[in-house]
């Protein structure tokens, strides 16, 4: 008994913390399921598949605190890179009212689509549990992460760059 | 086991297969309904967004979702295998509660099978025993030569006493005399029979015995054995090797298994998990692992783990206060007027908890202090603060921010304020 209990100990005590920020996806390395629906704003949009550019995918709630504090680092992505077209992002409202979220959206200075996803139908394409969760596609229609923790602009441009040096 | 009870058995075996052959649908010519198949998919997939619940018994948005997807796609003909299929390929083989049968955790649908057969067999190999020694010998298992003698002595004071408790039956007038006769012949004739089993056996092992004196004499040496013990020895031997092989492998089966199916552990999370502490302990322990994780500077997560305890412990002042102070940090950081009113809804929500507290308190004095420059208002929360009668730690970090507050209200600092 004593070589199961330090067996046990050893191995229980020698893992590593989980880890919030990129985990495994069955969807990593496959292609990302089509991205269509209506805009908090009352308007069509449909994310061209292929998409070309790599593409951030973020579920979000204006409720969830980890949210808001990605929300910068998301304005602050977005502002580097829209310049240079190289990356975009697209937001899908989870688990929250369209009308909670657009003013959110407009408090934080987001100009990029946001889908309302009312029906939860992004988020079980996806299978996202929880925001806020980010997906990031690579230019060639391809899942390439998936991270369940805020995000920083940093952290992107890193997936991005690893993405690159892999062939995406 | 009587010859004349196996049909009996047979009966019972026939009706238990055929109970559950009908039980189990096998008979069963109507295919269900879309609705039924659909419940019972429900049934089996895990709600996205619970703990433990499947999407039948859950009310979240996300189970809603799936149950939408379920019944869709149940309209559409597919199978039950293609609609999980549909749900693993993007939630992951965890979104069924149903373990795979496939891989590793094909184990936990082969091992009761195995072990059931297991049982039975050696069941059927235990009856199969004993009725090889014949039915009507009762005394087959002391007929070896090398029989134990305690098993021997035991039979025979068993028998001496039932003839003993026969005669004093008969004298009470409770047996007839024909009972007393058959009875006293049969436990007699058994008497014999231990008794020339007895004579065999002592022969036996007094000629084991001479063999040691006789090689002592020669190798000089001192040993002794006890030959009636030879035989229990050998087998208690195989049994312990038996039993400590056993342990081995669960052993090592453990050690292999747990890397495989455990998860990770959370920042500050103990090795030994959550096993055997009561709801309080569990309380305390994720308020410390919060604690823990947003000492690191990772308000975000902490966040998320103060609001798992106040899903699950909606009246608790520490999470309650905790979490307001990681909202205030963050909506300060990020310019948010929102979040730092859920934030101090929070903090009164605390003080109305448990007016005792002194975090919630301290909390409050500093954002009354420092967000809206209310000195006086931040000295008497910074007063129920030290009231509270909080850690020297505490104290002695907050004592520069209640130096502040007082200085600037122009109140003299409580008692119990390092002075600077």
């Amino acid at each position: 008994m004593l070589v199961v209990g330090a067996g046990l100990i050893a191995v229980l005590a020698t893992r590593p913390p989980a880890a919030v920020t990129e985990v495994r996806s069955p969807l990593v390395g496959n292609p990302a399921p089509s991205i269509r629906g209506i805009t908090v704003d009352g308007h069509a949009y449909a994310l061209a598949q292929p998409p070309g550019t790599f593409v951030v995918l973020n579920y979000f709630a204006s409720w969830c605190v980890p949210c808001q504090q990605e929300g910068p680092e998301l304005v602050r992505f977005d502002f580097q890179h829209r310049q240079a077209g190289d990356a975009r992002l697209v937001s899908v409202v989870f688990d929250d009212t369209t009308s909670a979220a657009r003013s959110y959206q407009a408090t934080l200075g987001a100009t990029w689509p946001t889908l309302a996803d009312s029906k939860g139908e992004l988020a079980l394409n996806y299978g996202v549990r929880a925001p806020p969760t980010t997906f990031l596609i690579a230019p060639d229609g391809r899942v390439v992460a998936y991270l369940v923790a805020p995000v920083t602009a940093a952290g992107l441009d890193a997936l991005i760059a690893r993405a690159k040096a892999t062939g995406a | 086991m009587s010859r004349k009870h196996f049909p009996l058995w047979t009966v019972l075996a026939v009706v238990l297969v055929a109970a559950l052959l009908i039980g189990g649908g096998v008979f069963s010519s109507s295919s269900p309904s879309a609705a039924a198949r659909a419940a019972a998919i429900e049934s089996v997939i895990r709600c996205p967004s619970c703990e433990d619940l499947s999407v039948a018994a859950s009310s979240a948005p996300t189970a809603i979702a799936v149950r939408a997807e379920v019944s869709r796609q149940v309209a559409e003909g597919r199978s039950d295998g293609q609609i999980k299929e549909y749900l693993v390929a993007r939630y992951g083989s965890a979104i069924v509660l149903e373990p795979a049968t496939t891989g590793w955790a094909a184990v936990v649908w082969v091992l009761p099978v195995v072990v059931a057969i297991a049982a039975i067999g050696l069941l059927v190999l235990v009856l199969v025993r004993r009725r090889r020694r014949g039915d009507g010998d009762l005394d087959a298992d002391v007929r070896s030569p090398d029989v134990d003698p305690v098993l021997l002595d035991e039979r025979r004071r068993f028998l001496t006493q039932s003839l003993a408790d026969a005669d004093a039956e008969y004298l009470a007038g409770d047996l007839s005399d024909a009972d007393y006769l058959a009875l006293r012949q049969r436990d007699l004739t058994r008497l014999g029979l231990l008794a020339s089993t007895s004579s065999t056996a002592s022969t036996a092992s007094t000629s084991v015995r001479d063999t040691p004196d006789t090689l002592d004499a020669t190798t000089g040496t001192a040993a002794s054995t006890d030959p009636s013990k030879g035989p229990a020895t050998a087998r208690h031997r195989r049994n312990r090797r038996f039993l400590l092989g056993a342990l081995a492998c669960f052993a090592a089966a453990l050690i292999v298994a747990v890397p495989l199916f455990s998860s990770n552990r959370l920042p500050g999370q103990t090795a030994t998990g959550s096993v055997n502490l009561s709801p309080s302990q569990q309380l305390a322990r994720s308020l410390d692992q919060a604690a823990a994780v947003a000492n690191t500077g990772q308000l975000g997560q902490a966040a998320q783990l103060y609001q798992s305890v106040l899903s699950a412990h909606p009246d608790s002042a520490v999470a309650l206060a905790q979490l307001g102070w990681i909202e205030y940090r963050i909506g300060t950081a990020g310019s948010s007027t929102s979040l730092i009113t859920d934030a101090r809804a929070k903090l009164d929500q605390a003080v109305d908890l448990a007016p005792g507290d002194y975090a919630a308190h301290l909390y409050i004095g500093t954002i009354l202090l420092a967000h809206d420059g209310n000195a006086a208002g931040a000295a008497d929360q910074f007063r129920l603060f030290v009231g509270a009668g909080p850690p020297a730690r505490v104290l002695a970090e907050a004592a520069p921010t209640l130096r502040t507050a007082f200085a600037q209200a122009g109140q003299p600092l409580p008692a119990g304020v390092p002075a600077g």
